[in-house]
């Protein structure tokens, strides 16, 4: 056997990956991604205004660690639970249980133990008394979000570069917060956001609308009744309503989004199958006897995948932009900056600031550009046709 | 008159996609007389249909090139004119009908429209009264009944025959010179092939016109030619009056096609194989004697009928044996029946309204009660549209069974949940017609072939599978190396033997072989017939073979299943029921095969 052969033997899923990332384009938008993910996981440690690592009278002590929020843990948790459990030879489904149960207990865990203080006055650490230490390291960006520099006397709207006493990369906003910092906590809400709410749509959309399009008939006619039901609620009243009876919450908005957004997949989803099912490779996999799950998932979905994975890429957007949308109407999450808020801050302010509107839109363009990428690279690695023979003719 | 009517000389005509042009005709000449049909015939990808549309320059431009040659029309050379020149030959004095009747009409369109639509662009003076006038003597020419009705009607509601008939209508209301015809009639039912081809030949004798007519069919070819060029690799090997190359061909490569014809094929008891399939033949005999001892008891009866048509006997014309055969057959076959439906019908509803009421059924399968016995190969035959493939499919329980049973190895099939289905699925199999959709695409073969016998756990682990695999590529004369390929890299015939890896990959008893070589040329048919054969024997498989070609149902079947709008008129061993039919659809349907069987 050739080693051609050999390395042609991998599992489908590691197949898909392998050539996904047989491209420039996708590479940028993975690099984009893996930055939003890092910032979004160490922004407690990036961005802050307590210092990372303290020495007063020979004690070392470390704030930021003692400031965590409950989030922060369960986040950084789930991170370093996820790289372990990529590191152990197990298949994709029980990766997957293993990372979910992990978090979730880290989450309880969190929830349990940590106790932040409940008031957190950032002037503190900048006071002559606090200051007074042997050695301290501060984050790259010494700024927390919510920080708003009052002692320092600022007047806010300061643009990039514009003061000598403190560096301010991004400038101010009309508070006087760092914008930097504000961008950088912000990477939480829009990657989840976009991650979570296309996540619970994509699977709901991809098992109605692959049961509709495989079983048709009467399972068909109901589950288009249930899609039309969907796509008849207005999203926007939705929230607007939940976040009047509930409060403002980051998490009930994705399940909003996600949860009312599946319909289009399922559509998208239910044509292919319907075509699908009576191709004659469907037609062998059912004469052979094989399971559900195979036939669905195996055989029919990496053929129909292809103007979901486009239609997935905007759907990220569009949670994206539905968040910004909800925060320009000054409801989104109030205590965590979001680049949706801080666009509508831009617009708000008497003057225009560019670095409040360029910053905030950049990274959302950038994040959705990204997205594009990747979906396009996978829906051209699952085309065989499309995708150079890895190495194996050659 | 002494002028043919279209000269071609020395065309050259190169496509150009992507990096190196394509040579898709090399230097091909040749005349049509007037009122003389020639007919072009080769196999897929040889250049006869390039040739066609060379000839009234329906090429685009910018992908093909004519390094050379001339095609001269009444004198004039159509490569030399302008385009304003060119229309005015195409349509007027040049036709061109096309394969595809349901897709060459405009289904927004009626048929009346469209016609006239082609008489006013030639000529803009003429009146709609003569146009509409011209359109129905056009409908009335093609023999469309009431044609004043019709007239109105839109593409969808005619008939496939009905809408050949209408491009040719069309075709014809200009009354051109020449028709191009471009595999006219191969969308269609022999019977309504039959009528077709009558038809053309009729309003040449009437019209005068010549035609240059593109098949692939020589039974076809027989019937229509006055003279025949034979292509291969977009080069005219051999070319002549149609009786003397039909008759005496002279080219290797024409020898070879003729002799792939089903019907020219020698019969498994025949020792006298065309040169390249020794091979393939001589294997099988080393097969036969080395599994002997392998049959199972119960299958011993069968087997041995099997084997004997395949001993030599070559004194015995082919017919004869398989009628002895026959003679024996009854007693033996009544106790060893593998596959038996009683009353099987399979309707589906057609639902109207709001509320969806069922108001009538299609009637796909209609009371079919068949046997079939263990080793052999049953042909079904019918027209599209007659139930067949349903049946098949129905028998895999891959269409719900409306009434009736199906029981296979005296296990019945029918009313099973998929759970308890699934170790009967382990018996019989079914492989399709349509090599472009028969394999899923994102799935490499090692994955298609694997993947059901890790299902129904056949080998241990996965390399045992992967071994079993290649056995079975082995088997099917690929090489193993194309388990870690993807269908799309292989050619139709090749694709087609991996659908028949993958039916057999559960090692059943049954198979369903639903027009299996029907998109195939007729060399690489050939093959896979043979290959069929072969592996029957060697595994003592039991065949379902669905077909409309009666050529192949002559070679290869034991027992032949006429099935006529969802019932079975007429069954039997295949040499009785194809060498004297009973029902006049059998008769109807024999008659209208297109043959040519070799002297």
């Amino acid at each position: 056997m050739t080693d051609a052969a050999v390395s042609s033997r991998q599992s489908f899923a590691a197949r898909i990956w392998r050539r996904t990332l047989d491209g420039v384009g996708v590479k940028l938008g993975l690099a984009w991604v893996g930055l939003l993910v890092f910032c979004a996981v160490f922004a407690p440690f990036i961005a802050n205004s307590m210092p990372l690592l303290i020495s007063r009278n020979g004690e070392i002590s470390a704030p930021v660690l003692n400031y965590l929020a409950i989030e922060d843990v369960w986040i950084l948790a789930g991170f370093f639970i996820a790289v372990a459990v990529s590191r152990l030879q197990l298949s994709g489904g029980s990766k997957f249980m293993l990372f979910l149960a992990g978090t979730g207990v880290a989450a309880l865990i969190a929830h349990v133990t940590v106790q932040p203080p409940a008031l957190v006055i950032y002037d503190d650490f900048r006071s002559a008394e606090y200051t007074q230490a042997d050695w301290r390291i501060m984050p790259p960006i010494p700024y927390a979000p919510g920080d708003y520099l009052r002692d320092l006397g600022s007047k806010g709207l300061e643009a990039p570069f514009a003061s000598d006493s403190h560096l301010h990369w991004m400038g101010t906003e009309e508070n006087g917060a760092d914008v930097f910092s504000r961008m950088i906590h912000a990477c939480r809400i829009s990657l989840s956001i976009g991650f979570i709410a296309t996540g619970i749509a994509l699977a709901i959309g991809i098992v109605v609308g692959g049961l509709m399009g495989y079983f048709s008939g009467v399972v068909d006619m109901l589950g288009m009744r249930l899609v039309e039901i969907f796509e008849d609620i207005p999203t926007l009243f939705l929230l607007l309503t939940f976040v009047a009876f509930f409060g403002r919450s980051l998490y009930m908005m994705m399940v909003i989004i996600g949860v009312t957004g599946w319909s289009g997949y399922a559509r998208y989803v239910r044509s292919e199958f319907l075509k699908l099912r009576k191709q004659d490779y469907v037609q062998a996999a059912i004469a052979s006897g094989l399971p559900l799950q195979s036939i669905l998932f195996r055989h029919m979905l990496p053929n129909g995948v292809a103007p979901l994975l486009v239609a997935v890429s905007f759907g990220v957007a569009g949670a994206i932009l539905s968040e910004a949308t909800l925060s320009f109407l000054g409801l989104g999450v109030v205590d965590a900056p979001s680049w949706g808020a801080m666009l509508d801050q831009a617009v708000k302010s008497s003057t225009f600031n560019w670095w409040m509107a360029v910053f905030p839109g950049g990274a959302i363009f950038m994040t959705v550009f990204a997205y594009n990428l990747i979906g396009e690279a996978f829906r051209d690695a699952i085309d065989p046709k499309l995708s150079r023979r890895g190495g194996s003719e050659s | 008159m002494n002028q043919p009517l279209l000269q071609v000389r020395n065309l050259r005509t190169y496509l150009r996609t992507g990096g190196e042009p394509v040579k898709a005709v090399e230097d091909i000449s040749f005349d049509i007389a007037q009122g003389e049909t020639f007919c072009l015939v080769g196999e897929s990808g040889s250049g006869k249909s390039i040739s066609a549309l060379s000839v009234i320059r329906l090429l685009p431009e910018d992908i093909a090139s004519h390094p050379s040659g001339e095609i001269l029309f009444n004198g004039r050379d159509l490569l030399a004119l302008a385009d304003a020149e060119i229309r005015a030959v195409r349509g007027a004095q040049i036709a061109m009908i096309f394969q595809e009747p349901m897709t060459s009409l405009n289904p927004v369109l009626s048929i009346g429209e469209q016609i006239i639509e082609a008489l006013q662009l030639h000529y803009p003076q003429m009146a709609m009264d003569e146009a509409e006038q011209r359109a129905v003597t056009a409908l009335i020419q093609v023999q469309i009944p009431n044609p004043g009705e019709r007239f109105r009607d839109y593409p969808h509601q005619l008939s496939g025959g009905q809408r050949q008939r209408v491009m040719i209508a069309m075709a014809l209301a200009c009354q051109p010179q020449l028709l191009i015809a471009d595999e006219p009639t191969t969308a269609l039912d022999v019977t309504v092939q039959a009528e077709i081809l009558r038809l053309m030949r009729q309003l040449q004798d009437d019209t005068g016109m010549s035609m240059l007519f593109i098949t692939h069919d020589f039974g076809v070819v027989s019937q229509m030619a006055h003279s025949v060029g034979v292509m291969q690799a977009g080069r005219l090997v051999e070319s002549g009056l149609s009786p003397d190359v039909l008759g005496h061909p002279q080219h290797e490569y024409t020898r070879r096609l003729l002799a792939s014809l089903p019907e020219n094929l020698p019969k498994p008891s025949k020792n006298t194989f065309p040169s390249g399939q020794n091979l393939v033949w001589a294997e099988t005999n080393k097969a036969q004697h080395h599994q002997g001892g392998l049959h199972s008891p119960t299958a011993s009866s069968a087997v041995g009928v099997a084997a004997n048509s395949l001993l030599p006997q070559s004194s015995l014309p082919a017919d004869a044996v398989a009628l002895e055969v026959s003679k024996t057959e009854p007693t033996a076959s009544s106790d060893d029946v593998l596959l038996q439906i009683r009353d099987l019908k399979v309707w589906f509803p057609v639902k109207k309204g709001l509320l969806r009421r069922t108001v009538d059924y299609v009637k796909a399968v209609d009371e079919v009660s068949l046997d079939i016995p263990r080793g052999e190969i049953v042909a079904l035959v019918g027209e599209s549209g007659c139930g067949k493939t349903t049946l098949g499919r129905a028998v895999l329980q891959l269409e719900p069974v409306t009434a009736g049973s199906i029981a296979i190895d005296g296990q019945q099939v029918t009313g099973l949940s998929q759970r308890e289905l699934r170790p009967l699925r382990r018996k019989m199999q079914i492989a399709f017609q349509d090599p472009q959709s028969s394999l899923n695409p994102r799935l490499l073969v090692e994955t298609t072939l694997t993947e059901p016998m890790q299902v129904h756990g056949i080998g241990a682990s996965r390399d045992e599978r992967i071994e079993l695999a290649a056995q079975l590529l082995d088997d099917m004369q690929l090489g193993r190396e194309a388990l870690w390929r993807y269908p799309h890299e292989f050619s139709g015939g090749q694709r087609q033997r991996i659908g028949l890896a993958r039916a057999l990959a559960l090692n059943p008893e049954f198979i369903v072989c639903d027009e299996i070589t029907s998109a195939l040329d007729v060399s690489v048919q050939a093959e896979i017939l043979q290959l069929l054969l072969d592996i029957r024997q060697r595994r003592d498989l039991t065949l379902l073979f669905i077909t409309h070609n009666i050529g192949v149902v002559e070679y290869l079947s034991d027992r032949t299943v006429v099935m006529y709008k969802g019932k079975i008129v007429e069954q039997g061993m295949s040499a009785q029921v194809c060498g004297s039919p009973q029902h006049p659809y059998t008769q109807r349907l024999l008659a209208a095969v297109p043959r040519l069987v070799l002297k």
